[in-house]
């Protein structure tokens, strides 16, 4: 099968999505999403997600196969996450899935999200994929991962020993009393600021056992130590401060991963791959390298069920196994697999 | 000919079965609390062998704990959507009160938490819509019960059951509630008292209310915690907490009456209860007046559980609810 149709399904956070390719062309990509039920509360709150799946799920794959023009029937196999995210958020992904893979007597691959971020990459161009360096930062995750090989060979090697990056940018959103979700906002803020006016620490730079690791604890504390000490500091230039000190540690460590590991090719997504200073410096610094930088189109670096389909779809095209029927979601997995058994 | 095939996840069974024409083909079952997303797609694909030709999708919509009880609802959603064949919705309590031969029992399920999900049957009727409550407050009603254990959703009685629901029968509310809009919390202070003092007169007016001077010296003893709500500038409630042996007491949560339903009192209780955590105390405790309807349920649903009464405690023929939570 060389181009073929796949329905993929992405339910492990607050997003509610289906996105269809055929072999690498992007045909649908919808999302729906609760993050305004969330914002309320200033975070996630997982009952909640979960409701508001099992609420939104039909209607979206109603409206991915209608914007696709496909019909159900048509489809050649099916990907979901099955990991990591939100246990009983990921249930109401999977379960869906099973019940149309099922009914349709059609494959079904269990797939990671955190691969499936960076396999995005592959959809509407004809480039080579592999290798690259991944570079994942969002809400939920902030992975250095090594792509040797998509339907095979994935591997994390670097990851957060504490908050997620996006999840910095929420905390000190609310420091600075900013809105939900935190990282637009800051954004907007740092432009009319200076991010060289403060000095925040670089968490793990110099920590050899922690070469591609992240920690943005002790940048968090530094922020709000600032603010007790400062209390008429400008909130522009501390939000343009700290988001400095975040995409100087991201970029440094995914680009020392790329030299180490003689890749020349650095991937960046996730929700945070929107943030405007992230982009402006990491073309700056990827071009110094020679490193060719990949950004996937904004709709799909946050979470969405195009790259679900994405990645399934190389997993059928290099001849991959599906996945056994009654695949169990996994709420910590790492990436110790790619696609489930 | 008409083929049906009934699905239910409500309790820690998983139960489908294949129904043509009101006779059971097949049925299945596997018993696991955590395990309703990995068993039950082998079990309907087990069905599907004996006949692949589906017709109707009968639904179990609980209620029961909520992320077992969604696998089976979106599963069958989902296999019906991808047929092209039509789905129903019945209620998990009835399809196993269908196999009580009786006129006068009540239906509990594990709702965990000390807690059962439950439902009274009438001569062959639901008299009450599905209910969340404490185990306790269950077994005390007279009405024989039959319990989850001796008693499961039966997915082929499921397809004799008439009616569709179409939405999760969603019981309990989700953990998380929003904090009140435009309200903020902080710890009381000596400014606070006259605006406290008079709105404790307010709202407990012929219930003995405390004066000023008790609530100062309260403000100066030690193991207690005051927090008042502010909104726009003026205080719109308080609550206060101490510490008695391995004990936190709650000794007021009050709500300028004008502001009450917005969360300010689940606030409240919410960061005494955080408070009286960090004090490592065994349990909370609070006395709540019988009759009080709008703040029992308050509690319950922050895990405080009925103890003993206490006649007289607010004044002559006002009888006190000695409620207790368990904080280890
Ligand atoms: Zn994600």
């Amino acid at each position: 099968m060389s181009q073929p149709l796949v329905l993929g399904i992405e339910t492990s956070c607050d997003e509610t999505a289906v996105g269809i390719v055929r072999g690498r062309t992007l045909l649908a990509n919808v999302i729906s999403s609760s993050v305004e039920e969330h914002a309320r509360f200033g975070g996630v709150v997982p009952e909640i997600a979960s409701r508001a799946h099992l609420e939104a799920i039909h209607s979206v794959l109603t409206r991915a196969l209608a914007d696709a023009k496909i019909s159900l029937n048509d489809i050649d196999a099916f990907g979901v996450t099955a990991g990591p995210g939100l246990i009983g958020a990921l249930l109401v992904g999977v379960s869906s899935a099973s019940g149309l893979s099922l009914a349709l007597n059609k494959p079904l691959y269990g797939v990671n999200h955190l691969s499936a971020h960076l396999a995005v990459d592959a959809l509407n161009s004809e480039h080579n994929l592999e290798p690259a360096i991944g570079l994942l930062v969002s809400g939920g995750h902030s992975s250095i991962l090594k792509v040797s090989h998509f339907a095979s060979d994935v591997t994390v090697i670097g990851s957060t020993l504490d908050d997620a990056a996006g999840e910095a940018f929420d905390k000190i959103a609310r420091i600075l009393k900013l809105d939900f979700p935190g990282g637009p906002a800051i954004d907007r803020v740092a432009k009319e600021g200076d991010g060289l006016s403060i000095e925040f620490p670089r968490g793990l730079t110099n920590d050899a056992d922690h070469l591609y690791d992240f920690s943005f604890s002790g940048l968090k504390t530094a922020v709000s130590r600032y603010l007790q000490k400062t209390p008429d500091a400008k909130v522009a230039d501390v939000a343009a401060s700290f988001q400095e000190a975040v995409v100087d540690v991201l970029l440094g460590k995914a680009l020392a991963a790329a030299k180490a590991e003689g890749i020349e090719t650095l991937i960046i997504a996730g929700g945070v791959a929107a943030n405007s200073r992230l982009r402006e410096v990491a073309a700056q610094r990827c071009s110094r390298a020679g490193v060719e930088l990949r950004i996937p189109p904004m709709a799909l670096c946050t979470d969405n069920g195009a790259m679900v389909a994405a990645l399934t779809s190389l997993a059928v095209s290099s001849g991959a196994p599906a996945s056994s029927l009654g695949l169990a979601a996994e709420s910590s997995s790492g990436l110790d697999r790619v696609f489930w058994p | 000919m008409s083929n049906v095939l009934a699905i239910d996840t409500a309790t820690t069974r998983t139960t489908v079965a294949l129904i043509r024409d009101g006779e059971l083909l097949m049925a299945l079952h596997h018993d696991d609390p955590i395990a309703h997303g990995e068993v039950l797609p082998r079990l309907v694909a087990q069905l599907l062998e004996i006949e692949n030709v589906i017709d109707e999708v009968v639904i179990g919509m609980g209620p029961g704990p909520f992320t077992g009880l969604r696998v089976g609802i979106v599963f069958g959603q989902s296999f019906a959507f991808a047929r092209n064949i039509p789905w129903r919705g019945v209620c998990s309590l009835d399809s196993m009160a269908a196999q009580i031969e009786s006129n006068d029992f009540i239906v509990a399920t594990d709702a965990r938490r000390k807690e059962f999900f439950w439902a009274h049957y009438l001569n062959g009727e639901r008299i009450n819509e599905p209910q969340v409550a404490l185990t306790q407050v269950v077994e005390r009603l007279t009405s024989p019960i039959y319990k989850e254990g001796d008693l499961y959703p039966s997915a082929q009685f499921m397809s004799r059951l008439k009616g569709d629901i179409r939405e999760p029968i969603y019981v309990r509310r989700p953990d998380a509630y929003p904090t009140p809009k435009g309200v903020t919390f902080r710890a009381m202070n000596a400014m606070d008292l006259i605006v406290v003092s008079s709105l404790e007169k307010v709202v407990y007016a012929g219930e003995d209310p405390w004066s000023m001077a008790q609530f100062k010296e309260e403000l100066a003893s030690a193991d207690r915690y005051y927090l008042v709500a502010e909104k726009a500038g003026v205080v719109v409630g308080y609550c206060g907490v101490m510490i008695a042996g391995d004990v936190a007491d709650i000794l007021t949560i009050t709500v300028d009456p004008a502001l009450r339903r917005q969360g300010i009192g689940r606030e409240f209780l919410k960061r005494l209860i955080d408070w009286a955590r960090n004090k490592k105390v065994e349990a909370m405790m609070l006395e709540v007046r019988v009759g009080n309807d709008a703040a029992q349920p308050l509690y319950t649903s922050n895990g405080f559980y009925p103890l003993t009464t206490r006649k007289d405690y607010y004044g002559p023929g006002l009888t006190a609810l000695v409620m207790r939570k368990e904080l280890r």
